[in-house]
């Protein structure tokens, strides 16, 4: 709440249109009807300055390559990412460098992403090393620095990622994340692989530090409680589109998508009096492949209220409610 | 429910030997199965709960053992008998699934012929009534155009699918005893709800008992008849879900539960995390393995393991919680903190 008073709720730090990502899955015979695979088709999305967006979807549906597209891990097939008035989507690699210090990620396997054989301090200066900022001595402040405010301490510059817990290394990631002073963090699935009371402190010092350091987060995660907690609003992914996007309470209160309903409804919630109440939204089915996409609307194979119109016609994400954007061309 | 228990493990304690030491993963757990129900089992890693379960199947690593405890089934001794009789009772009456099918599954291999060559390996049966058998599996497990599913190979299954082909070859020689290892934490919530639900239904319609290995209470709320909480190779609580969600009895249940956000709460409320981290088991705490971590922790606490104290129980089955917040000389100001289960459920 606090967060939206010192905030202009207008300003966009990230304006992404018509964003596509298709990879080629096979040539074709003799290059004719090459297959795509259809893993971003199309978003549109706005990410305010200071906010945290969420971003939910079953595996894939296209919110890992979604994100990785945006800091330009990979070349977007078509569309515009417009981050502080520059359009990322058209630099070309070495354009892109004095941007990427501003848009920094952080990764679910913090054992995965952080070199074993480097030490901590070599690990979070290395960053600022690549962008040039001070020399080895100022580093190692900084350094020491940024493991206090993610709650380690200076001890533990000359240990190595092997020695931490599985909690302790993320907070090593997410010090190297923010040792740039980035403007936009994005947690892929960042705390997806810890221990459930791990999760919690992880959580708390994010919030921490967006509050502290004006950080806005584009958090990805398939843990729709947590998602909750932590955003300010949500966006729903299915099949590389974005089918609904809307503040929290107001997503989980009136979602208008059935696949948003569907999604919410398989929530496993730590009450047996809850988790065992009929419910009437259980999905069916599982995500088609997005190699052979279902035509129309993309969610119609599996929804309750589909009709000959769905297989027609693709339904356009149109705000129903202020701030509430759906694609369903029966949502109301 | 009274029925004598299919699966009595007794004391159990395994040790893992490495250069460092001895890693103490099991440390006395003791727990009944009934036939037919679902025992749910919850914990962090390094809990102890996997390690429980393959000690009683006889799967440990090379290095593993048990040191001290017995696991009796059907009143039969599982621990100590020979690799060759254990394996004639893991096939037949006890099962086993696993978070990750794709490697429990051999990929060059039809789903079809796998399951076939795993139920003529345990029944006398020709190939053709063996794969007449395996398709009857695959309708019980629910698996859309099953006849023409079983010449699949496992990469043309989606994860969800591949978990419920791992069922269907469980549940081959009818075991009175499946037990599934975080079956349904490598998928999206949606099949995981999914897969759930045929779970309990396979175990309403087979009459079969379960334990269910997860971290996840959400998981546990959902199917579980009775819950198992471990931490640091213990038992730390004990009794029926209703029980023991609605009045934990235990400070590490009470933090496991505030650790997670109410999906149903409307304010922005900031989690209540359990400081600090588990405890290394090569050198576990003296006292209570939680009491470095637990707001309430007393000297007592840290120099003596509690008991498994008896709680209250709104529901049949037995409640205990290992914690000496319940010794009577416990001041009551700290006793205060547990919620009594009459007025939960009354």
């Amino acid at each position: 709440m606090d967060k939206q008073t010192h905030m202009n709720e207008d300003e966009i730090l990230m304006r992404v249109r018509d964003l596509k990502k298709h990879f080629q899955v096979s040539a074709g015979f003799f290059g004719q009807n090459p297959k795509f695979l259809k893993a971003v088709d199309g978003v549109d999305l706005d990410i305010r300055r200071g906010e945290t967006l969420g971003l939910v979807g079953e595996s894939g549906c296209g919110k890992s390559t979604l994100a990785r597209t945006l800091i330009r891990l990979y070349s977007p097939t078509d569309g515009v990412i417009e981050f502080n008035g520059t359009d990322l989507a058209k630099l070309k690699e070495k354009e892109l460098t004095p941007h990427r210090r501003d848009i920094q990620m952080i990764f679910q396997d913090p054992y995965a992403s952080l070199n074993g054989r480097m030490n901590v301090r070599d690990l979070i200066a290395e960053p600022l090393e690549i962008a040039g900022i001070g020399d080895d001595k100022s580093r190692t402040a900084r350094v020491h620095e940024l493991l206090e405010v993610v709650g380690l301490n200076k001890d533990h510059a000359n240990r190595f990622p092997h020695e931490f817990s599985g909690g302790q290394r993320q907070r090593i990631g997410i010090a190297r994340a923010i040792a740039l002073n980035p403007q936009l963090v994005i947690c892929d699935e960042a705390i997806s692989a810890l221990d459930v009371s791990i999760q919690a402190q992880v959580v708390n010092m994010l919030e921490d530090l967006q509050k502290e350091l004006g950080l806005t987060y584009l958090f990805i995660t398939h843990d729709l409680s947590m998602v909750k907690h932590i955003s300010d609003r949500i966006g729903v992914m299915y099949l590389g589109k974005l089918v609904e996007i809307a503040p929290n309470n107001a997503l989980y209160d009136d979602p208008k998508h059935p696949y948003t309903r569907a999604l919410l409804a398989s929530i496993p919630i730590a009450d047996p009096v809850e988790a065992r109440k009929d419910n009437q939204d259980q999905m069916q089915g599982e995500i088609p492949s997005p190699i052979d996409m279902p035509s129309g609307c993309r969610f119609r194979t599996r929804c309750p209220l589909a009709t000959d119109l769905c297989a027609v016609e693709e339904p356009e994400l149109k705000e129903l409610a202020d701030n509430h954007k759906v694609a369903c061309h029966y949502a109301e | 429910m009274s029925s004598a228990p299919l699966l009595k493990v007794d004391n159990l304690t395994t040790h893992f030997h490495t250069s460092r030491g001895d890693v103490q993963a099991v440390r006395g757990v003791s727990f009944d199965v009934k036939p037919g129900e679902i025992l749910g089992i919850v914990g962090e890693s390094g809990s102890g709960k996997s390690i429980t379960c393959l000690s009683v199947l006889g799967l440990l690593k090379a290095n593993g053992e048990v040191v001290d405890g017995s696991a009796d089934f059907e009143g039969k001794q599982l621990t100590g008998l020979s690799d060759k009789d254990l394996r004639a009772i893991r096939g037949d009456d006890i099962a086993m699934i696993f978070q990750d099918p794709m490697t429990s599954l051999n990929p060059t291999l039809t789903v079809g012929e796998q399951l076939i060559e795993t139920i003529v390996a345990h029944k006398p049966v020709s190939r053709g009534e063996a794969r007449k058998r395996a398709l009857e599996l695959f309708e019980l497990v629910k698996i859309p155009s099953a006849a023409s599913r079983l010449d699949n190979y496992p990469h043309e299954f989606s994860g969800g699918m591949r978990q419920r082909v791992m069922i269907a070859m469980a549940l081959t020689c009818d075991p009175k005893l499946l037990i599934a290892d975080e079956p349904t934490t490598a998928l999206d919530v949606t099949i995981q709800r999914q897969i759930l639900l045929l779970l309990k239904d396979l175990q309403e319609k087979l009459g079969m008992a379960i334990i269910l290995i997860t971290h996840d209470l959400g998981v546990i709320a959902e199917v579980a008849d009775r819950i198992l909480v471990m931490y640091g190779g213990m038992v730390m609580e004990t009794g029926d879900v209703y029980d023991v969600f609605e009045s934990p009895q235990h400070p590490y249940t009470t933090g496991l539960l505030d650790s997670i956000p109410d999906v149903r709460s409307h304010k922005k409320e900031r989690l209540t995390p359990i400081p600090g981290s588990p405890p290394d088991m090569l050198r576990p705490p003296e006292g209570c393995p939680f009491a470095p971590r637990c707001p309430h922790a007393m000297q007592q606490c840290l120099e003596a393991m509690p008991p498994l104290f008896e709680r209250p129980n709104a529901k049949p089955t037995v409640h205990e919680a290992r914690c000496w917040l319940h010794h009577d000389d416990a001041p009551d100001s700290l006793k205060a903190i547990f919620k009594a289960p009459e007025a939960a459920n009354g």
